[in-house]
């Protein structure tokens, strides 16, 4: 036996050998391999119990089940939103804002966590209890009110039929301030139309069951009222892959839905209620109309106030005037309009605009007005008026405030009405006084606008103000005083009706989870701020909390705890039948008598008349002004294109925050080189400014601007430019939204609505410059 | 002798000794004193007996292992349904009672039982799927838990954090139950049995 090398090999390959004969090798690289998967690539939440929960999304309608996870050691954590499939109207479905919601939620970072107050010396929101940041809000407002300013303070909120909005309605109205503005929408815009035609301002359209549907600018699939809904109608529409509804879209992009549609009648921007006067117009001509209904209607024919509706029609409106205003062709305008009077179940629907936008009076007017030519009013499919929804009101009704009010509007508007814009102008021009202090709840004007720099100013130049929001989001960064407000999912609240919706539909949601326990519902924020504040204020609100004023709201909708299980009620059905017109004639009017009389009263002759239209910004003279007609749209501004916004459902409705999944979800002819907004321009636009695909570009209209990269898209009009919403972003507590692309609602010059006066953003001037 | 000389002279056949004894060395070292570096035990919070607690229920393992209303397994019961029948005073006298009520029950915590068949989160696994319209028995896979009187030993795998269960506790993978739990033990029973063994069966 020789004790040299070779025998050491010999036991070292032997001892190779035997390690490789046994499972070390590879169990070892088996192990190695799971422990990679181990590394945290992916958090994933703790396991434990399921739970699902209901809510209704109170931006987008949807109802969604949620599921819960109690895990042993993080408590109860939302993991997932998935849709309701009993809703009655979103049968399961959701929109990316429904299921990105927890995002938001969860999103530390961005969330106000605890009430938070300014501090000027070090620069920064510093944290504060509850009670201090209510000492410091309820001093302010009872300083201001004990020296008789109270109708200094203004506030602003999101919806006017929550039941926040009107707990923030009655604090304000006890307070002394006539000086509240809610977003403007769509749904009072659609009301007015209903009101001054047909004296009803409850309508909705049963998309359900028709078969034929004309939709005049309003981005049907893609943001219309209750998202999922009508995209669920949509599928009905294309079941087993055959088309038994017809789609025709009229607007002046090849949009989602324009593409989707059967037919696109491509139309010169805001000249869509050409296009429905024009239908109307061929089809009176042609006798294809509801000759019992209208017929006898006041306005159909010459009255004492002028030519009627069928006079106007056929001076203004045939198709090849049509053509000439609207761009889309006399022989499709004719065809159309003959197969929409023809079809059995046919309604022409009108929404907001793009980015959200309330859209115009007179447009929606001319839908009406299309619609009760088609006699499809209380019919399967058509026009339907829902019942009101049986909610009780929180308390007795408060006197109105006999305070003078600041917004620039006051006393020259016809219908009353109060907007954030008219508001924000006002504060500006400091006049008839000066803001003491400004309350923002649950919205974001400093982004979403309407005509965002502006609103910004406002909210910079405002001495004192104070944001209950969930997020620190463009707003609440610029507030001395921020309440942390729990999001939908973690807080009690409502909903009303969507948006055309056939039926009444009720949403309330209540807290799923509680990742932040300083974060109240937003009705308890100013609850508690009425409690503080004690006299007249926290009389009018005896409520404890939202829940309990929900209770009171919803006392008529069947047992609460019920319902705040399931989160909504609904309307079985659409209250079919012809309605009784509520109208001051007490038929159909196609002039409308209810606006006349609204005129009378504030106008002593017809002189005086014609000057507040013209003041009110109506350039139709005679009765037509009181009739539906063509507004052509004031763009205002300088500049050789005209910008209006591409709808998406990927991005968010105006006030909800863009949740990082949605960012993911946009592609690059949205948003392209990470954080570069992309526009779109028709390529014959594009070769007269010499501008090629992807170069980068300002977009600048008198209301702000913003940089973006070029996408060359034939299916946008000559002389347009389309930018996307919900970008732009400037929060820096969002990394994932921080300056990403820019925001539309800067660019976009809000105007006055003819008569209406309500604010409408959606085409501006704008000038492109290479950069 | 030159170097060539001790090269060309006879070596011993007990030189291949070496090589055996190096071979049997390191061989044993893979066999057995791999799982003993790589495996370490965990005590479970406290002694639970499956038997006694059998005794004391009428619906047998689905008492406290039950499916839900929308399918899912109940796994292992939270702390909710041990208070279905303990409550802060003990209904006997043994320790490990004690221990439970007095540092689970009474501080409203859930014991953080150690689970011998955790799975990786990519794997979906559906109980309903093979305890109810495949009808294996509870034990075919997991052990006679329910006649045990107290928990088997928890050993974990230091590398990968895993109980020693899904490999095996023989490190050649043979023998159980309880059933091994890698994924070719789950692939071989679906292939054996004619069910869909394909990658998004499991991994969704």
């Amino acid at each position: 036996m020789n004790w040299d090398r070779r025998a050491f090999v010999k036991f070292a390959v032997g001892a190779v050998v035997g390690i490789h004969a046994s499972p070390l090798v590879p169990k070892l690289m088996d192990d190695s391999a799971i422990w990679t998967q181990n590394w945290n690539w992916v958090p994933t939440p703790e396991k434990g119990a399921l739970a699902f929960a209901n809510s209704v999304n109170p931006e987008t309608g949807t109802g969604v089940r949620a599921r819960l996870i109690k895990g042993r050691l993080q408590g109860e954590r939302l993991i997932r939103i998935e849709g309701d499939d009993q809703h009655p109207a979103s049968r399961g479905g959701v929109v990316p804002a429904d299921a990105a919601a927890p995002q938001n939620m969860y999103y530390g970072d961005f969330r106000v966590q605890t009430p938070l107050i300014w501090d000027p010396l070090s620069g920064i929101h510093q944290a504060a209890t509850w009670d201090q940041a209510l000492d410091l809000v309820a001093g302010k407002l009872a300083e201001l009110y004990k020296a008789g300013k109270s109708q200094t303070v203004a506030a602003i909120g999101a919806d006017a039929e929550s039941v926040s909005g009107e707990i923030l309605a009655r604090f304000m109205a006890a307070y002394g301030s006539p000086n509240l503005a809610f977003m403007p929408s769509a749904k009072q815009t659609l009301a007015l139309a209903g009101w001054a035609m047909l004296g009803e301002r409850n309508l909705g359209f049963d998309l359900d069951h028709a078969k034929y549907v004309v939709s005049f600018g309003t981005p049907l699939l893609e943001g219309f009222g209750a998202p999922v809904a009508v995209r669920k109608a949509f599928a009905n529409w294309r079941q087993d892959y055959q088309r038994t509804g017809t789609l025709v879209q009229v607007e002046s992009r090849a949009s989602v839905t324009a593409s989707q549609a059967d037919v696109w009648l491509a139309c010169k921007p805001g000249a869509e209620s050409a296009v429905a006067l024009g239908m109307c117009q061929v089809m009176v001509s042609q006798g294809l109309y509801d000759k019992g209904l209208v017929d006898g209607a006041l306005g159909f024919g010459e009255t004492d106030k002028g030519k009627g509706f069928k006079a106007l029609l056929d001076a203004q409106y045939t198709p090849a005037q049509v053509e000439a205003l609207s761009g889309v062709p006399a022989k499709k305008l004719v065809e159309t309009a003959v197969a929409f009077a023809k079809a059995a179940k046919a309604v022409a629907v009108c929404g907001p605009g793009n980015a959200g936008e309330p859209g115009r009076l007179f447009d929606f007017m001319a839908v009406l007005a299309l619609n009760c030519l088609k006699g499809n009013l209380g019919k399967e499919g058509g026009l339907v008026v829902r019942q009101p929804l049986p909610l009780k009101p929180l308390g007795e009704a408060l006197a109105p405030v006999a305070k003078p009010r600041l917004d620039a509007l006051a006393g020259k508007r016809l219908i009353d009405g109060y907007d954030p814009l008219s508001l924000a102008k006002a504060a500006l021009a400091g006049a008839p006084y000066k803001l003491g202090a400004l309350l923002v709840v649950n919205c974001n004007p400093a982004y979403s606008g309407p005509q965002a720099s502006l609103m910004a100013q406002m909210i910079k130049a405002a001495p004192f103000v104070v944001a209950v929001s969930p997020y620190l989001d463009e707003t609440a960064k610029m507030a001395q005083v921020i309440l942390p407000a729990g999001t939908w999912l973690e807080s009690w609240g409502d909903s009303l009706t969507p948006y055309g919706s056939p039926v009444g539909l009720y949403g309330l949601h209540r807290p799923l989870v509680n990742p932040y326990p300083q974060a109240k519902s937003a009705g308890d924020a100013i609850l508690a701020l009425a409690a503080k504040l004690g006299g007249p204020v926290a009389q009018a609100l005896p409520l404890a909390s939202t829940e309990e004023a929900l209770k009171v709201r919803a006392s008529g909708l069947g047992d609460f705890d019920k319902l705040s299980q399931q989160s909504w009620w609904a309307q079985a059905k659409p209250a079919y039948g012809a309605p009784a017109m509520k109208t001051p004639s007490g038929k159909l009017e196609f002039f409308s008598m209810g606006l006349h009389n609204l005129l009378t009263a504030k106008a002593s002759d017809g002189a005086a008349m014609d000057k507040m239209l013209k003041a009110l910004g109506v350039t139709a003279s005679g009765s037509a002004a009181l009739m539906p007609h063509y507004e052509p749209v004031a763009t205002g501004g300088h500049g050789k294109l005209v910008l209006a916004a591409s709808a998406s459902l990927r991005a968010s409705a105006a006030s909800q925050t863009t949740a990082p999944y949605q960012i993911k979800v946009l592609d690059n002819t949205v948003l392209s080189h990470t954080k570069d907004m992309v526009v779109e321009i028709n390529p014959a636009t594009a070769a007269e400014l010499h501008l090629a695909e992807d170069d980068r570009v300002r977009v600048d209209s008198a209301a702000g601007g913003a940089e973006a990269r070029v996408h060359l898209f034939a299916g946008v009009a000559p002389g347009m430019i389309y930018m996307p919403v919900g970008l732009g972003h400037f929060a820096p507590a969002n990394a994932f939204t921080f300056e990403r692309g820019g925001n539309y609602n800067r660019v976009a010059e809000a105007t006055a609505d003819p008569l209406s006066g309500t604010p409408v953003w959606s085409l501006t001037q704008v000038a492109v410059t290479k950069l | 002798m030159t170097t060539h000389e001790q090269g060309q002279a006879k070596r011993s056949p007990a030189d291949w000794l070496l090589f055996v004894v190096g071979f049997v060395l390191f061989s044993a070292l893979g066999f057995w004193g791999t799982p003993a570096l790589l495996y370490a035990e965990k005590p479970q919070p406290f002694q639970f007996s499956h038997k006694l607690h059998m005794e004391q229920v009428s619906d047998g393992c689905k008492s406290c292992h039950y499916f839900q209303e929308d399918g899912s397994f109940s796994g292992i019961p939270a702390l909710e349904k041990c208070k279905d029948c303990h409550s802060d005073t003990p209904n006997g006298d043994t320790p490990q009672e004690k221990v439970f009520v007095e540092q689970y029950l009474n501080q409203n915590r859930d014991v953080p039982w150690l689970v011998y068949s955790r799975q990786p989160d990519c794997v979906f696994f559906s109980h309903a799927a093979h305890a109810e319209n495949a009808g294996l028995e509870c034990a075919q896979c997991h052990g006679e838990h329910g006649d045990s009187t107290s928990l088997r030993r928890y050993e974990y795998n230091r590398l990968t954090g895993y109980s020693r269960d899904i490999w095996g506790w023989n490190i050649l993978g043979l023998g159980g139950p309880p059933k091994r739990m890698k994924m070719d033990d789950c692939a071989n029973c679906h292939r054996d049995n004619g069910v869909r063994d394909a990658c998004f069966v499991c991994h969704k």
